[in-house]
């Protein structure tokens, strides 16, 4: 049992989800107090103790029944269920031996026996069957009763009607009644579904053993500097992945970094009331001085140029934007192509992966598009103007290709009077910068640069995460 | 008549904290005495939570009785709850111990002839200090200790349970400084030592899924994902907690709940609201679920006004939720559509 446990957690592993050694004995302690006689109990014990993701609840209930499904084979029925005379028990063991002895080949003689005489087939045996044929193909557990079919076919399991229809002609010219006859046949058939069962149990191990391979092989881990320095439009489907977990941590990197800066920022001016305050139970003596806190936690206005060739940087700025979001105090975020589109509300309701996820989905430029920033700024001051306070940094992603549109200079300069801080995140190279693009023509970043506080190149995620942990700083 | 009602519960109490617990029915039958409906994930992780002496990590939306579960289990043990809410900025110093330095204070004031007693014969200034190096111990001593809710918890004479609601919402750092705490229930104080618990209290964690807590945390606890309940459930809970309402109005107002959740709405009613609207509708005497009904309630059990809007649309619309679905057509069994109808060619 241990082993099939330890076997499942393997599967769990190789499935994604995160299992370490610590949860595997909890799992193993779980199970001594709760007792495995209960199927469903030990289903929940091992949930509970191995499971720490509400998302990876899915995987587990795909992959516990193959590994503890039906664990014990389907009992086997008696020859005619028990009902037979002696004579007529007799009769039908002769007629099957002279039969085994003419079948072949020799795992149909086998599963014959074991369908007419009731004796389950020993692992050993079944082992051997099931090496006689080739194995399945295909480990995805969506596909197991396929695969079963092929299994059984390969073995000629439909031969085994044919030979209980001839024993049973046989037993009826000796002239058995047709009672016991029909005995027999019931049984059998029922035996003959068992086996086909337990044939179809071996066929999802040797799948998931198969998947368990498969799985072990995929993981070939990119170096993570490597994929740091990547530019964003050389990454293909399968990096994504990957580069997910990198956000993730450096998310997280950041935060202890932009927690410590806030701490160490606390000491400011002294705060005469409060430390009066605090200090009123030592009599005034002030013991415990209080200082004034800075308000460090900025507030983030984000516009986003969500075209075809930025969407996987907008992707991954927006994942660590919004996974740092404890250490803002607000961000809007605002997606624009010709118009501008308002994302913040698929943020306040969403975890941010699916909330981008939407944003890509329902966010999408139509067929004809043209990126248009001069008329989205002067949409974002018409409407949206009033999120941007002397506090606000406001952050521009974008390439500033402008398909020669208007590029709505006095709307930017409006927003930039306003603003604490506004910085542009340049999707292309700073070489770059200004050229002219046979595709997109002619580049007008040269004429926002000189009303920002900053102009980053952000074409690899290294850059990335320093251009937002610059955001962080005090200037 | 009071006081011995009071009196069995307290004997009830003390049964209940008696009885061993050896099964998952076990556990469900505590918790019904305290009208706690448990589902079988709840029964077996508290059971798992017990046996194993690990904390439990409650996760699910706000409303669903994470927090109830933890005052349930402490009340049908017969153990004291002790509660520590998080939030932003939580630090060790509100939530483990702090030292009390007003009374360290009040006490060198007034032992102070003690002191100069004791310190009145010495010749040096060197051998003064020393002494009273020597007494260091009576000043940071647990006499002087503050305890916070985590220090209570562990040290406290009784088994108790310990509530730490809404984690998600202390800082990154809180959550590391925990782990201590939880695996091993000790704490370390640098004038005292490391304090171990004498009874390892059952702990109890709640997160409302702002953020993602670390990995670290999580391998450390028992997990279990509480989410809304289904209808069936949910009408037990409303029997039990509001017991006056009519069966059918009952029915009526939680199908009505059921298909808000399904709606896309900024907020979608908990349980607890849920049980709030039924008690204010047993006290409007209302007798169904019609417009002027939800004219005057619906705020108890939706919090935003384009919420409560579209809820109303949907009602009287006879709208299904926010999802047209296609008319059913009778005249004949669906059959599937554009695709070709001779089976799968790809088995």
């Amino acid at each position: 049992m241990d082993r099939r446990i330890t076997e499942f957690i393997a599967a769990l592993r190789a499935a994604g989800i995160r299992v370490s050694l610590a949860e595997t004995a909890d799992a193993m302690r779980a199970i001594e107090q709760a007792g495995i006689t209960d199927r469903r109990l030990f289903e929940l014990v091992m949930q509970t103790s191995l499971i720490k993701d509400a998302k990876d609840f899915t995987t587990f209930r795909e992959l516990f029944p193959l590994y503890f499904g039906k664990e014990a084979p389907p009992p086997l029925q008696q020859p005619g269920g028990g009902q037979l005379s002696e004579q007529e028990h007799e009769q039908l063991m002769e007629h099957l031996a002279q039969m085994l002895a003419q079948m072949s080949p020799e795992q149909l003689a086998q599963l014959f026996r074991s369908m007419m005489t009731g004796q389950p087939l020993s692992a050993q045996e079944m082992g051997q069957l099931m090496d006689g044929i080739a194995p399945p193909h295909v480990s995805n557990p969506r596909y197991r009763d396929w695969m079963t079919r092929q299994a059984l076919r390969e073995l000629n399991f439909n031969q085994l009607n044919k030979a209980l229809r001839e024993l049973l002609d046989a037993l009826r010219d000796e002239g058995m009644s047709e009672e016991a006859l029909q005995a027999i046949e019931q049984a059998a058939r029922e035996n003959q579904a068992a086996l086909a069962e337990q044939i179809g149990q071996q066929v999802a191990q040797q799948m998931a053993e198969q998947a368990r391979g498969d799985g072990q092989a995929i993981p070939r881990q990119r170096s993570e500097s490597e994929l740091l320095d990547r530019p964003f439009d050389q990454l293909n489907e399968r990096d994504a992945d990957d580069m997910r977990k990198i956000v993730n941590r450096l998310a997280a990197r950041l935060r202890t970094r932009l927690a410590l800066r806030q701490r160490r920022g606390k000491t400011g001016t002294l705060d005469a009331k409060t430390t009066i305050r605090t200090n009123q139970r030592f009599g005034g003596v002030p013991m415990v001085v209080r200082h004034r806190k800075r308000h460090l936690k900025p507030k983030l206005v984000v516009l986003c140029d969500r075209s075809v060739s930025t969407e996987r940087v907008m992707t991954f700025m927006l994942l660590m934007v919004y996974s740092l979001h404890d250490q803002l105090s607000r961000t809007r975020s605002f997606a624009f192509i010709d118009r501008l589109h308002d994302m913040s509300r698929y943020f306040n309701e969403a975890r941010p992966e699916t909330a981008i996820a939407q944003v890509m989905d329902e966010i999408r430029p139509t067929r004809s598009y043209s990126t248009d920033l001069g008329y989205a700024l002067s949409e974002f001051v018409r409407d949206h103007l009033s999120c941007v306070d002397q506090r606000t940094t406001v952050i521009l992603l974008g390439d500033g290709r402008n398909n020669e549109n208007d590029p709505g200079l006095a709307a930017f300069a409006q927003i930039c009077r306003r603003a604490r801080r506004v910085v542009w995140f340049a999707t292309e190279e700073q070489r770059k910068w200004g050229v002219y693009d046979p595709g997109s023509l002619s580049s007008d970043i040269y004429k926002y640069a000189p009303m920002c506080d900053a102009m980053l190149e952000v074409t690899n995620l290294r850059q990335l995460a320093d251009a937002i942990d610059r955001l962080f700083v005090r200037a | 008549m009071l006081a011995r009602v009071a009196l069995r519960v307290v004997i009830l109490n003390r049964k209940v904290a008696l009885r061993m617990l050896n099964s998952i029915t076990d556990v469900r039958e505590i918790l019904a005495t305290q009208q706690y409906i448990a589902s079988d994930e709840i029964c077996t992780a508290m059971f798992l939570a017990d046996k194993l002496g690990k904390p439990l990590l409650a996760e699910g939306p706000a409303g669903v009785g994470k927090t109830e579960l933890a005052k349930s289990w402490a009340l049908a043990n017969g153990r004291e709850l002790i509660r520590l809410q998080c939030y932003e900025g939580l630090d060790e110093t509100k939530a483990l111990y702090e030292w009390e330095y007003a009374k360290q204070l009040l006490y060198t004031q007034l032992l102070r002839e003690k002191l100069s007693d004791l310190l009145g014969d010495s010749r040096t200034l060197r051998e003064a200090a020393d002494r009273l190096a020597n007494e260091e111990d009576v000043f940071f001593s647990e006499r002087f200790l503050l305890p916070r809710p985590l220090l209570r918890a562990i040290t406290s004479d009784q088994p108790v349970v310990l509530l730490i609601d809404e984690i998600d919402r202390a800082d990154a750092e809180f959550e590391a400084f925990l782990l201590e705490v939880l695996s091993d229930f000790q704490v370390s104080v640098p004038e005292l030592g490391t304090l171990k618990a004498k009874h390892q209290p059952t702990v109890l964690l709640t997160s409302n899924n702002t953020r993602e807590l670390s990995e670290a945390l999580k391998r450390r606890c028992l997990y279990i994902h509480i989410d809304y309940p289904d209808l069936e459930a949910e009408l037990r809970v409303i029997q039990l907690k509001v017991p006056g309402l009519s069966p059918k109005l009952a029915r009526q107002a939680i199908e009505y709940v059921q298909r808000l959740r399904k709606m896309d709405l900024k907020k979608h009613p908990s349980v607890s609201e849920t049980i709030d609207w039924a008690r204010a509708l047993l006290e409007l005497n209302s007798r169904q679920i019609d417009k002027s009904t939800l004219d005057t309630t619906l705020n108890v059990l939706l919090k935003y006004e384009s919420d409560i809007q579209r809820a109303k649309r949907a009602l009287q619309g006879g709208e299904r939720g926010d999802r047209p679905e296609r008319p059913e057509r009778g005249d004949r069994p669906d059959r599937p559509r554009n695709r070709y109808p001779g089976g799968e060619w790809n088995n």
